[in-house]
């Protein structure tokens, strides 16, 4: 973090406040394990990545999951839950950040989106084959079948990122303006 | 919607646990999660569910509120606790019932891995329930504090966690009144398609963000007036006392990991 930058500070922490928030209305999908909920927590760390570059994204997605774990506690002991979440965040906000940067027109930014939502699915699978599900068996001894990566996972991860691309699409159009303004009142992180 | 979601599970009472640092809460706590994996016979795990009860006495937490909320980890223990009676297959059969075949070594599995989860759980929870979460920031703020000799920003960053908690109950606030301003125009939140879902979801999304925005900017503004720059030199409001009694907990932990070194087979 280059100066000192008042403004940003406390925007992100505002913004982790509101992922929070919207942590707490999360619904899980009908057929899908209740392990797995969509929640819209990760639309403020997208806003925060364009608005004040991709390391406030991060630490909004890093705020929330803190956040949620102080206030409810983990019902695992050990925060595996909150740990996937927050990985898979900054893999979809992360990509989806450095493609708008590239072409920076409501096409870039669609093009952006899909190609976040198939780096995350993509690589969450692989990451809750490798390292999630076996942190799930060793620390709360809940041995989940690894076909479900396969059959939950990897469509969860895909549907969710279709939901937080359509209601970002959406939010971005409407607030096109307001975001282009708030850009240029911050020095970037 | 908002009103069934109290915001955290911190009980304010006086205790013993209470009025530990929540620097020596955090020590202990990460203490004993190294130390559970110790444990491996009656001995060792008898210990342990003695300390953790220990604990949750000094907390005065009552018992009843403590499993409160942990009725979805009641299932997935269960949910263990036959899955290791049923599939580990070692040791001499204890109880035969057709074709269920019970093992001496898989139901002694099948207690112990259920119980050092479920003891990992009170213990963490009991942290949740006995600290206010601007104490846990603190704590964990002060624990960073050596971070900063390799430029970490540890102040900054319990800077942003302690506005964010400052300003969650407001937000929850204006969402319930979006969410209810919203309902009573015919949105429904609850219900509906995807792709309903993901409309509906905006017209919250846009009024929190602007509010959020205008708010963080009137705070900035109030800080720089009154001259905030930085961790350097700041006093602090809020201070931490490591006291003999969070000393002493500290021991308890180590002796435990110790009784439980000497005692496990």
């Amino acid at each position: 973090m280059k100066k000192l930058n008042i403004k940003a500070f406390v925007s992100i922490g505002m913004l982790s406040a509101v992922a929070f928030v919207l942590m707490l209305l999360d619904f899980p999908l009908p057929m899908f394990p209740s392990f797995l909920k969509i929640d819209f927590s990760d639309i403020p760390a997208l806003i925060a990545a364009i608005i004040m570059g991709p390391m406030a994204g991060v630490l909004v997605e890093l705020f929330k999951n803190l956040l949620d774990l102080l206030t409810t506690g983990s019902v695992t002991g050990i925060p595996v839950g909150h740990i996937a979440n927050f990985v898979t965040g900054v893999i979809f906000i992360l990509p989806t950040y450095y493609i708008y940067k590239k072409i920076k027109s409501q096409k870039g930014l669609t093009i952006a989106l899909i190609a976040g939502t198939l780096i995350t699915a993509i690589m969450m699978s692989v990451l809750n084959y490798f390292v999630f599900l076996p942190m799930y068996a060793v620390f709360m001894n809940y041995e989940v079948p690894s076909e479900w990566v396969v059959s939950f996972i990897l469509p969860f991860n895909i549907l969710k990122g279709i939901m937080m691309s359509i209601v970002f699409l959406i939010l971005f159009v409407k607030m096109q303006n307001w975001i282009s303004k708030q850009q240029s009142s911050f020095n970037r992180l | 919607m908002m009103e069934k979601m109290i915001f955290g599970r911190y009980l304010p009472m006086e205790s013993f646990v209470h009025r530990m640092d929540p620097r020596a809460k955090l020590v202990v706590i990460t203490l004993f999660i190294g130390v559970i994996f110790l444990a491996n016979n009656l001995l060792t795990y008898g210990i342990l569910v003695l300390f953790t009860f220990a604990s949750i006495f000094a907390s005065k937490i009552p018992i009843k509120f403590l499993l409160n909320g942990l009725s979805f980890l009641f299932w997935i223990i269960l949910f263990t606790f036959f899955l290791h009676i049923f599939f580990t297959r070692e040791g001499d059969v204890i109880f035969t019932f057709g074709w269920i075949k019970i093992y001496e070594h898989g139901l002694q599995q099948a207690i112990f891995i259920s119980l050092r989860f479920f003891l990992l759980v009170l213990i963490t929870s009991l942290l949740t329930l006995t600290t206010s979460p601007i104490d846990i920031t603190d704590g964990m703020e002060s624990l960073l504090n050596p971070l900063k000799k390799l430029r970490f920003p540890v102040h900054e960053l319990a800077l942003m966690m302690s506005i964010a908690l400052r300003f969650i109950p407001t937000l929850m606030d204006e969402t319930d009144k979006i969410l209810k301003a919203q309902m009573a125009r015919g949105v429904n939140f609850s219900e509906g398609s995807l792709k309903k879902r993901a409309q509906s979801v905006v017209p919250l999304l846009i009024p929190l963000f602007i509010s959020a925005f205008k708010r963080a900017e009137e705070l900035a503004i109030a800080m720089e007036a009154r001259g905030y720059r930085g961790g350097e030199g700041r006093t602090k409001y809020r201070l931490l006392k490591w006291k003999g009694m969070d000393t002493l907990a500290a021991l308890l932990v180590i002796l435990l990991g110790g009784l439980l070194y000497v005692f496990r087979s």
